[in-house]
């Protein structure tokens, strides 16, 4: 009968290691994530709002010349970071192939515009520099119309604050899970070797000293965790840096290893610190608590 | 004459809020063999845990082994139990491992650190109880005499000044009994210092010492009748 409720316990025991491994594992990869984050914040929203266009939309009158002295004069200045001029056929190519038909077979005519695309440097991209550009722009009375999606633009400057946050907050609260998992997985082992850890008292041994197999075992799990979360966090880079390779993710390679080693050194920290509080309940018992 | 090795003043014992023994004066000096002999229930055990640190001492004084119970630390509870040995009715020894490496758990866990002095050691304590050829065994493959033996060498391992020994017997027919009281008698005899807690008044008949006895919450010394 005793065997059994051995057994029994072993199989529980077995199946809390598992999901200490595994919420360590998500904790310290999403750690990681926000790290690669924060490291590349600057990077990745640069890269981000250097992909919004400002579209200024010509007049048919335009002339020839005044179109080339605005985009040159467009190039000239120190927030733009290139320009693109589309013609309006050029346009409805783009338009046909991205819709799949020709839609100057119904109209008869080709109703778009020429335009200048222009693309911003990053630190420029924000509600208040676009809409000088583009009175500037509306002064010329060759151009038309001036777009540009506000709306994106100020999600882009929130979104790298936002992601952060979230990260952060979904960060703690696995932190906070994979310290409840460990702590119920240890109160589990030392529970069932509650008796001996009590002789063990009784010969002479110190609290630390019993302790210590105890902590280690979970830091070996700590290991694996961290260990699966480097793993996670090495596909992501590489998927990430393959596609944006010019976010240059890989170019400071020791921050990198930092980070790496920084993750590794906290798996090992959070298991550490929660045994050290799952076992301190046992070693304070008095003998004839054990029972209860 | 030196110190006693073992001092209570007026002390009293108790079970959480539950008073056991009042107004306890004892004292054992060096190389004495002392009985704490009384019925079941009447707090034997509760003297004992006061002695080895399991229960608390809030009334009176009370000095073993240079440590003084009044003030003792959590923290010096290990240190005490190192210049104790103590031995329990159910023997106590960890079932997940050899006797052998029962001993070893204790001299590491006392710091010990030279492989070669510890196995010396084991080999030695286990000579005193003759049960140096049964040191590969798991606890349950031995008998509870041999155990009781094991548990008995585990208490010498660091040359206590004291063992403790609540109800040694108590697990043992009486052949087996009068065995582990003879090795209990040679230790004895060697200048260790034993306290004894027991009901088994046959033991008493038979090698007759000082004793004490706990009745109506109180200990005092009783004078042996010779039969
Ligand atoms: N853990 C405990 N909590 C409360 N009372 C206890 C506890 N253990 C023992 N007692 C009480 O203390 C008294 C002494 O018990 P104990 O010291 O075990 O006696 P003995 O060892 O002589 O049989 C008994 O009345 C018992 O009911
Ligand atoms: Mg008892």
């Amino acid at each position: 009968m005793s065997s059994s409720f051995e057994k029994h316990q072993k199989r529980r025991l077995v199946s809390s290691y598992f999901s200490v491994v595994l919420s360590i594992a998500l904790v310290l990869f999403l750690l990681g994530l926000l790290g690669l984050l924060v490291l590349n914040a600057k990077k990745v929203s640069d890269h981000f709002k250097e992909q919004v266009v400002v579209t200024i939309y010509l007049k048919d009158s335009a002339k020839q010349v005044e179109t080339k002295q605005l985009e040159k004069s467009l190039a000239m200045s120190d927030y733009v970071k290139s320009t693109e001029y589309v013609s309006k056929e050029q346009a409805a190519e783009f338009m046909k192939a991205e819709n799949g038909e020709d839609f100057m077979d119904f109209v008869g005519y080709n109703p778009l515009q020429n335009s200048i695309d222009v693309h911003l440097k990053a630190d420029y991209v924000n509600s208040e520099q676009l809409e000088k550009i583009s009175t500037e722009a509306l002064n010329k009375n060759f151009v038309d119309e001036v777009s540009y999606d506000n709306d994106l633009v100020n999600l882009m400057n929130d979104n790298v604050k936002k992601i952060s946050f979230w990260v952060l907050f979904i960060s703690s609260i696995f932190t906070l899970i994979a310290v409840l998992l460990i702590n119920s997985s240890i109160r589990l082992a030392v529970y069932s070797k509650r008796f001996t850890i009590k002789t063990m008292q009784m010969v002479g041994a110190t609290k630390q000293f019993i302790r210590r197999p105890f902590v280690w075992k979970s830091v070996r799990l700590g290991i694996i965790g961290a260990v699966l979360a480097l793993i996670g966090m090495s596909f992501v880079l590489y998927y990430l840096n393959r596609t944006f390779p010019e976010l240059g993710l890989l170019n400071k390679p020791i921050l990198v290893i930092l980070l790496f080693a920084l993750v590794f050194g906290l798996g090992i920290l959070i298991t550490w610190i929660s045994t050290h509080f799952a076992t301190q309940r046992f070693l304070n018992l008095k003998t004839d608590q054990l029972y209860y | 004459m030196p110190d006693p090795i073992l001092k209570l003043k007026d002390a009293a014992i108790y079970q959480g809020d539950s008073l056991v023994l009042s107004n306890v004066n004892v004292e054992i000096n060096q190389g004495e063999f002392v009985y704490l002999i009384g019925k079941t229930g009447t707090g034997k055990s509760s003297f004992m845990k006061t002695l080895y640190g399991d229960l608390p001492l809030t009334e009176g004084e009370g000095y073993i082994v240079d440590y003084n119970l009044k003030t003792l630390k959590e923290k010096d509870i290990p240190f005490l139990r190192r210049k104790l040995g103590v031995v329990f009715q159910d023997f106590k020894l960890l079932n997940d491992r050899t006797i052998n490496d029962n001993l070893l758990f204790v001299l590491k866990a006392t710091g010990w650190k030279d492989k070669n002095e510890m196995n010396t050691k084991v080999e030695e304590v286990l000579t005193k109880v003759d049960m140096k050829t049964k040191g590969f065994k798991f606890p349950h493959e031995l008998s509870g005499g041999e155990q009781q033996r094991v548990a008995i060498a585990r208490a010498l391992l660091n040359n206590p000044e004291l063992i403790l020994a609540d109800e040694p017997t108590g697990n043992l027919d009486p052949q087996t009994s009068v065995e582990v009281m003879e090795v209990l008698q040679d230790i004895n005899k060697n200048g260790n210092t034993i306290l004894m807690a027991t009901h088994d008044y046959a033991l008493l008949l038979k090698y007759p010492s000082k004793t004490l006895k706990c009745d109506e919450n109180q200990v005092y010394e009783v004078v042996q009748r010779k039969p």
